[in-house]
């Protein structure tokens, strides 16, 4: 399959801080991808210059298709209203205004409102809806559910696996690694300017090592166990609450999530 | 409708939604119109045959360096910039949007103080009423095009009020329209030459549509379009 993304060697320094150390990736086309990090590991700098918003010091980029970006930090003229904007990007585009995308997004519920007057995730959902105005193939969304509240959270994730059936190919950048285990075909962690993994969810549990977590629920409080060997622990946990004549509640073994092995890489120095 | 279009005539809704604008081109300077119209030619009834252009350099000032800058600061020092380069809006659509929305509403406010200053104040019209608006039309743009600058080149809201007071300011006090020119020091009229609204208001006198009153206006315009498009390719 022809890759939708291709990063080679991408370097970017702010004066003397590097913040970009020559990093590869590509992404497949119609995948969801994410990009993870700490807070300034470079993911929104790597974004904005494969969008082309951001110069580069060098490297190369390719991104095959039109692009739609809905930007970390977005904003209109405050008395803006949504179907204004929706319009005006759809003039500038040269392209028809896609009725059931806008319907899917609510957009046309928020019409009497000005810009100022919407709330945040109505703000989101309308950038999502300017991202997708031109019918990009590849869509970038930065942090695209922060501030959202549940609801608003998972109707956009709802959105996004839309646009994944349709054969999109979706760049995300986020902190929220649940939302990203369950949205995402691959990921990419930067660590410190260099990508430090590429691959599947379960390819980094590998790579982190296999780790379990046992949960105990007793008369005297829940504790948690940390393990990579789920056998022995567990049957020497509930010897040991045997002989202190301990009542077991509750018992409940996973194998960690994304977060977990995340923080663990982190732990490491990748 | 193209993209442009669509975008100047939004700019115009967006402006009278947004309230500061109306201040700025039209309750302020129509206030001060009706206050300073009054007392002018009540104190010095001479003042009637200077009454229209003074008071439209104090409309046109105030429209193009307190009203224009700061709505451009709105788009171009903030994330909305970024949010038209990301999708396929060219920077230039806000700065022309803007300029042309405020060009039309200076325009109308102009109009307004040019019809009512004869009926309240007995104010004399213009003797060259076809070159008054071309006049009009060419300070007001030049004026607009100076703002732009500022509303380009400040990207801080609190800043660009202070910078703009200090183009508003020597605009009205050292243009001709508050006492005459020729009272002032010398190096206070040559500050004041250096401000459109002194050449605006020779320009809008009777015969003063002359290439003398003229020549400032091309190089002050040239000059501000030169510095918008460097400013904008910066953004």
């Amino acid at each position: 399959m022809k890759d939708a993304i291709q990063v080679r060697e991408l370097k970017k320094s702010y004066g003397s801080h590097m913040v970009l150390k020559g990093i590869d990736f590509q992404i497949e086309k119609g995948e969801i991808f994410a990009l993870l990090g700490v807070n300034g590991a470079g993911k929104t700098t790597a974004l904005e210059c494969i969008e082309g918003l951001r110069k580069y010091d060098s490297g190369a980029i390719t991104v095959n298709g039109k692009m739609g970006i809905q930007l970390q930090s977005s904003s209109l003229p405050a008395h803006m209203k949504p179907m204004e904007a929706v319009k005006l990007f759809a003039k500038w585009n040269k392209t028809k205004i896609d009725d059931a995308m806008l319907d899917g997004l609510g957009i046309k519920e928020m019409e009497k409102k000005q810009y100022i007057q919407l709330s945040t995730g109505q703000k989101r959902r309308l950038h999502l809806a300017l991202a997708l105005i031109g019918n990009p193939d590849v869509i970038f969304l930065d942090e695209p559910t922060a501030g959202l509240d549940v609801e608003g959270r998972l109707s956009l994730h709802d959105q996004i696996r839309k646009l994944k059936s349709q054969g999109k190919t979706i760049v995300l950048a986020s902190h929220d690694m649940a939302e990203v285990e369950t949205l995402c075909d691959r990921i990419a962690i930067l660590n410190s300017g260099n990508i430090a993994f590429c691959g599947t969810a379960s390819e980094l549990t590998d790579r982190v090592g296999r780790k379990y977590f046992i949960h105990i629920k007793t008369q005297q409080g829940d504790n948690t166990y940390e393990t990579d060997n789920i056998e022995d622990t567990l049957i020497s946990l509930l010897n040991e609450l045997k002989q202190k004549k301990i009542h077991v509640l509750d018992i409940k073994v996973d194998c960690g999530t994304l977060e977990q092995h995340f923080i663990e890489m982190g732990r490491r120095g990748a | 409708m193209n993209g442009l279009l669509y975008g100047v005539a939004l700019q115009w809704k967006l402006d009278i939604r947004s309230k500061s604008l109306l201040v700025t081109c039209y309750i302020v300077p129509l206030i001060f119109f009706l206050l300073m119209g009054g007392i002018f030619t009540s104190v010095m009834p001479e003042m009637r045959s200077t009454l229209i252009p003074s008071m439209i350099v104090m409309c046109v000032s105030m429209g193009a360096f307190i009203g224009l800058p700061p709505s451009l600061v709105e788009t171009y020092g903030s994330d909305v910039k970024k949010v038209y380069k990301a999708n396929g809006v060219p920077l230039y659509l806000g700065l022309a949007a803007m300029f042309l929305s405020a060009f039309a509403h200076l325009m109308i406010s102009c109009t307004i103080i040019l019809l009512l200053a004869p009926i309240l104040f007995e104010a004399a019209l213009p003797v060259q009423l076809p070159f008054f608006f071309p006049a009009l039309a060419i300070y007001i743009i030049v004026s607009l095009s100076i703002g732009s600058i500022l509303g380009l080149a400040v990207n801080n809201q609190a800043k660009l009020t202070m910078i703009a007071q200090l183009m508003f300011l020597p605009s009205i006090m050292l243009s001709g329209i508050m006492f005459p020119i020729d009272l002032l020091p010398d190096f206070l009229e040559s500050i004041g030459r250096i401000f459109p609204a002194s050449w605006g208001y020779r320009l809008m006198l009777d015969h003063g549509f002359c290439p003398e009153n003229l020549w400032y206006f091309i190089p002050a315009f040239c000059g501000a379009i030169i510095i918008c498009a460097i400013l904008l390719k910066r953004k």
